[in-house]
Formats: structure tokens, sequence, C-alpha cells
């Protein structure tokens, strides 16, 4: 027998790392095809709603897709560490890379400019979503497209009637303006505990944690005038005194009622998920929310959809104006290094197409909202008067004034989000009874700290 | 007050409070559990009730996944597949790179051998996160995204450094005399390697096999870094994805991953007084 010997072992050892390091690279696609990433959806027909769609292109065309479903934090990890390495797919839809992932890559230039695409369907889209695609590129020094969209919702709030009516109230004694729609479901709880029941008027998200929170305080911001918090040329205005004042008292009409008892005290702690749960349970008489997903995941459930939830969009300001509201906006975006940035650029272009765009939507059980203004006006679906729902939605995010989020003057305002700098102040309030002057401080020394990072021009 | 008495009252106070504190670590450890079960046993509209006690205790979440009756459950079993494939690769690559390394610095004297032990081990000095994106660029170069193969690697090469410590440890304690009787008696290394080596290495090789199973068993970092799709994921990357929706069925997300918990359980306490006997063998050796 031959005798293996230290050498022989070395030998081998080295042979196999050679091997090993010659291997040649198998990621690459074979040409034609086009790798997906999408958001994983809330339920069922989100995902067969794209997965029909992909299906169709790839019979149109015969061009392979293949697609990968991913939780969006999971998607925006791996498309920082592939943006870094170079391995990337073709085209992505992240429902949140919007604030978490566009504003920070295209500051960046990691990210492939789209404006070609997106001029395929400008006359099409609501001019909201168009502002909502432009970010600016540190490296091109200017501002540009980097993603385009595919649909888009706005803060909606979610009531159960039954527990209105148990309170000794009606629809028509809800009231229309700001202040006083909000405190209408303090006195709601009031009535209710009268009779016994633990129950919370208002189910506010207040974690320092995922999107709800930021929403509902962005909502709130506009709502007292805060609008010019970050100008449209990126500047940052946190000191201008009416900025402050809407601020301090969107601070305050936050914190106020959870120090009161009227949100439940794990609200702080609610993820996006949680909010919604709490209000299926009855835990809660009404709660915000990014679109009417609440409503749309129980419209197998005739009874609640139709007569038991009830689906309203912003109040009217407190001068009785309508409000402005931020329109977020879902993206599909392709990083620099696609290895098929023609097939995934041919994809978008065909998905973008306002019945591509429609069709899916409402396979989608359309939990979000067209972006384009012809799928609203030639389709009745969404505007049928029989939904107590969608209409709503369409009025609040596609009639009503709206404006895009403020990381598209300025990417900084993506990473005040992400720190959740906004709600740390609420938690700063509620958790350690430090005053909103004192709250309000740290969040602008905080945020212009950011700022300072990301000087535009 | 007598002695005697003052003595049988600290010792009373002792016990006591002994038993107090053991009640409420009992309760702190066994707390989550009993969670993990109660929501399992639950309605989807109860989880959320403040119920101590399911109010009416159902097996449906289980039925549902055993038949992967729910959406994000369609692939459940093949996904376990994949958890298993991983991990019995896992458990096979280390054990045989770390009984081959063990084998070739212990036996075979290689010369400088400690520094290739030494060397492993300084890879624990940094934390597995830190390392996602370079893993990430290699296997992207080497064309590993979405493949198995990837998870595999990369849990070896976190699993490796420990066994051939322990493997080198507790062969410390096999004499050498046994190998140069059968090197007298014409025994070349592999034969030296496959019987006498690995007979006497026994319980190593079940506690280190056991410990890296389940090391990649519970892996959800790499595993959703390194795969995408939904036939390839692991189940603890298939069940991060109930939490993406705005209405998590945690009573299904309970109930899997309790099943999920199983063969962990069954290996641990299958082979509990072996892996016992060879985690520690490492710590005695004179």
């Amino acid at each position: 027998m031959t005798r293996i010997t230290r050498r022989h072992a070395m030998a081998g050892l080295g042979a196999a790392g050679s091997v090993a390091l010659a291997r040649p690279n198998l990621a690459r696609a074979a040409s034609g095809e086009v790798n997906v990433w999408w958001s994983q959806g809330f339920y069922e027909q989100e995902n067969k709603a794209i997965i029909n769609a992909m299906a169709d292109w790839e019979k149109r065309t015969g061009t392979k897709v293949n697609l990968s479903f991913m939780t969006d934090p999971d998607m925006i990890t791996k498309l920082i560490a592939g943006m870094q390495t170079g391995d990337v797919p073709d085209l992505v839809h992240c429902v949140t890379a919007d604030r978490f992932l566009v504003p920070r890559a295209a500051w960046n230039d990691q990210l492939e400019d789209l404006t070609d695409v997106l001029d395929t369907q400008k006359a099409e889209l609501v001019p909201t979503a168009i502002k909502a695609c432009r970010y600016y590129n540190a490296k091109l020094k200017k501002y540009s497209n980097y993603s385009v969209p595919i649909k888009c919702s706005t803060l909606m709030n979610n009531v159960w009637r039954p527990l209105v009516q148990e309170a000794g109230f009606s629809d028509a004694d809800i009231p229309k303006t700001q202040d006083a729609y909000y405190d209408f479901f303090q006195t709601v709880q009031d009535k209710l505990r009268a009779k016994g029941k633990r129950i919370f008027g208002l189910g506010y998200s207040m974690a320092t944690k995922e999107a709800d929170s930021g929403n509902l305080f962005a909502a709130f911001l506009l709502a007292y005038g805060g609008e010019a918090v970050v100008l449209p040329d990126g500047k940052l205005n946190i000191d201008d005194p009416g900025v402050r004042k809407a601020a301090a008292k969107a601070l305050d009409r936050l914190t106020t009622p959870y120090k009161k008892g009227y949100v439940p005290p794990g609200a702080i702690n609610w993820g996006d998920v949680d909010n919604n749960n709490a209000f299926y349970a009855k835990q809660v008489v009404m709660t915000p929310n990014a679109t009417i997903s609440i409503a749309v995941a129980q419209s197998d459930k005739t009874e609640q959809y139709y007569k038991e939830m009830i689906t309203h969009g912003r109040p009217l300001g407190n001068d009785g104006k309508p409000l402005l509201g931020v329109l977020a906006v879902s993206p599909c975006l392709i990083p620099k290094g696609a290895k098929n940035l023609d097939g995934g650029k041919a994809l978008l272009r065909d998905f973008i197409r306002p019945e591509s765009l429609n069709s899916y939507l409402k396979e989608t059980r359309a939990r979000y909202l067209p972006v384009m203004m012809k799928n609203i006006k030639e389709d009745p679906f969404w505007t049928d008067p029989a939904d107590p729902h969608r209409p709503v939605a369409v009025q609040a995010g596609l009639i009503q004034p709206t404006i895009p989020n403020w990381m598209n003057h300025n990417p900084a305002y993506a990473q005040v989000l992400s720190e959740q700098v906004w709600i740390q102040a609420e938690a700063n309030i509620t958790q350690k009874n430090m005053s909103i002057d004192q709250a309000l401080d740290e969040v602008a020394a905080r945020m212009k700290s950011i700022f300072e990072k990301f000087q535009i021009g | 007050m007598s002695l005697a008495r003052t003595a049988r009252l600290s010792r009373g106070v002792t016990h006591a409070t002994g038993a107090i504190v053991s009640i409420v670590l009992l309760i702190w450890t066994l707390l989550p559990i009993y969670n993990i079960i109660r929501v399992s046993m639950q309605a989807k509209e109860e989880v959320l009730s403040t119920s101590v006690v399911p109010l009416e205790p159902t097996l449906i979440a289980f039925q549902t996944v055993y038949n992967q009756s729910y959406w994000l459950l369609k692939s459940f079993w093949r996904q376990m597949g994949n958890s298993f494939y991983i991990g019995v690769t896992v458990a096979l690559l280390t054990l045989t790179i770390g009984t081959l390394t063990s084998f070739v610095i212990g036996r075979m004297r290689i010369r400088s051998g400690w520094m290739l032990t030494n060397a492993a081990l300084l890879t624990y000095t940094i934390p597995m996160s830190f390392l996602a994106i370079p893993f990430y660029s290699i296997m992207g170069k080497y064309g590993l995204t979405n493949n198995p193969i990837a998870v595999i690697a990369v849990e070896v090469t976190f699993a490796t450094p420990y066994a051939i410590f322990i493997f080198q440890q507790y062969g410390a304690s096999i004499p050498m005399e046994l190998d140069e009787a059968a090197r007298i008696d014409g025994a070349s290394p592999p034969q030296i390697f496959f019987r006498v080596y690995l007979p006497l290495m026994a319980p190593a090789l079940v506690a280190i096999g056991t410990y890296a199973l389940l090391l990649s068993w519970n892996e959800y970092l790499y595993a959703f870094l390194l795969l995408s799709g939904g036939n390839v994921v692991t189940v603890p990357v298939a069940l991060g994805k109930f939490l993406a929706g705005d209405e998590a069925p945690w009573n299904l997300l309970m109930a899997a991953a309790i099943i999920y918990a199983i063969p962990p359980l069954i290996i641990y306490y299958a082979f509990r007084r072996k892996m016992t006997g060879g985690l520690t063998m490492g710590g005695v050796k004179g």
C-alpha cells in the first residue's frame, strides 16, 4: 500500500484549493434570463399576481424569469451586500426601498438611472409618483430618476363601527377635523370603559422600529403645517419656527393620549403587523395604517368588510381645509452591475403599461393604489361606491393633495427615518418624561448631524 | 431562642429562599416554551386575547402545517428537507475535516501543526455576522449564491475550528502506543485512521456531529443571505416570511416552530450521554 506522507497531504490540499479558485463563475445568468427579486406579499394573492404577470411575460417574450420572494428587511440586507460585491438581480421590487434603500444607493451611484423607462409612462403617472422617483446622486451631482413607481399608498384610518355604536355614537357623530377626529375615539374609550370593556380608543403605532410609527408621525407633522421640514433644494429647515411649532404639536398630539392611557401600553413595541392584530382583536377602536390592508385582508368576511369596518382617509385640517398627505410610492429599481440590464428594463417597461399595472394591482386585491389616474378614470373597480374602503383610499391618495416623502429632497431624511429620530422623541416624552421642547432639541441636533453628511450641490 | 432552633430556622429560610429562586427560574425558563405551545393551540382570533390558557384548545395549526395548507407553508416539508440536507452535510463534512486534521496534526505530528490549530481557533475572534459580506462576495464570485452548498461551506468553516480543537484534545487521551503497535503490524496511516483512531473517537464524533448539525439547523443570517428561492431556503428563513404581512398567523408560526424543534430535541436526547462525555473531554486533558 502506498504510504501517504505529509507532502502528499499538502499537495492534495493545494490542488483542491487551486481547483476551487479556478472555478468559473456559475452565477452568470444564462443570456436571456432575468433575475427578479420581489417583496413577499402580505397575502397569497399578492404573490400569485406577480407570478402570473411574470409567467405571462415569459410566454410572450420567451425570456425566462427567475423570481424570488423575500421580506423587505431581508431583501434590503441582501441588496446592500450584493451592491458591494457586484452580485445583484436584474430587477427589484421592494415596497420599503423608497425610504430604506434607494435614497442612499442613488446617492452612492449604485443604481441604474431609469429615466428612459419612466419616460415611457410619464404622461400617465400622477405627479407625486413621478417626484417620488427623483433622488440625488452625489457622484454625478444631480437629481435623476432611480426608481419607477409601481403602486402607492397614503395613511388611512381604520375604525370598528360596532364599537363606535356600542359607545352610543353613529358614523355621523365622528368629527371631520384633525384634533376633533382623534379626540372622538378617546371619548369612545371612556364610554366603553364605563361599560366595563377594556378597550383602547386609539391604536397609534409608537415603536422605534419598522414603518408604521414613522408614517403616523409624518401625517401629524403635515397636519400641523410641517411640510417645509426639508426644503426642495435638500436643505434642512428644522429650526424654522413654523416647522418647530408643527413638530411640537404633532409630538404632543401623539404622546399625550398615550400618557393618558388612550393608546395600548404595548404600542411602543408594536411592529407593523401588531396594530393590525390589535385592531382585529378589537383591543382598539381605531388604528391608522399605511394602506387599506386591514380591511382587504378580511374581504372574504362580508359582514366585517362591508358593515363593521370603516375606512377613513386623513381628516380635514383644524381649519376645515384638506390636509396634505405623504404619498408613499413602492418602487422598482435596478442595481448597477445587473447582468441582464436590458432584460430587466424591458420587463419593467412592459410591466408598467397602464393595463398591465392595473391588472396586477387588482389581482393583488388592491391593497395599494395605482400610480396612474388613467386606471382610476377608466376602471370603475377603483371607485365602485359599493366598496366601503377602496374609493376612500383613492380619494385620500390620488385626489386629495399629496407630497412625496422628504428623502426625495435629501437622502439624509431616509437616515432620519431609519434611525427613527422622531419616534425616539416620542419615546423620550412617554418613557423618560422629557418635555416636548427638550425632545425637539434632541431631534434637531441629530437631524443636523445627519444632514451634515449629505450636502447637496 | 435556643441555638438549635436558630439553626433550624436559618436552614428553613435557606431552603425556602432556594425553593423560591428555583421556582422563579423555572417559570422564567419555561414561560416562553409554554407560550409557544399555548399560541400553537389557539385559534387565530384568540391569539391576542389576554387569557393565559387556550380557551378552546385545538390542534388545527399543527394539522395545517402538516398538510401544508397555508400559503406560506406550501413548501414546508421540502424546506425541512433542505434544513436536513444542509445540517447532515455540515455535520459529515465537519467530522471528516476535523478528524483528518486532528489526526494529521496529533498523530502524524506534522511540523508546526499547532499553528494550524491556533489559526483555526483565531477565526472565532471575529463574529460570524461580520463575515457575512465577505462570504456573500466569495459565494457570488463562485456562482454559489442561491445554492445550499454556499450555506454548507459557511457553516463548515465556522464549525471546523472547534471540531479540530475538541478532536485534538480528545485524541491526546488515546495512547500513541496503539498507533505504533498498528504500524509495527504493517498498518498504513489510513488504516490507523479508520481502524484505530476513529473507533476510539466515537464520543467526540457524536458530540461534534450534533454540535455542527444544530449550528446549521438554527442558522438564519447566512441562510437568508445566500439562499433566495422558496424551494431552496431552510425552515428558519421560511418562518421569517410569516412576519412580513399585516396579519401574522402566530398560531401557525408557533406550530411550525415546534415541529421544527422536534428533530434536534430527539437528536439531543438520543445522544445526550455521549455528547456530554465528548464535550467535556477537552477540558480534562492532563
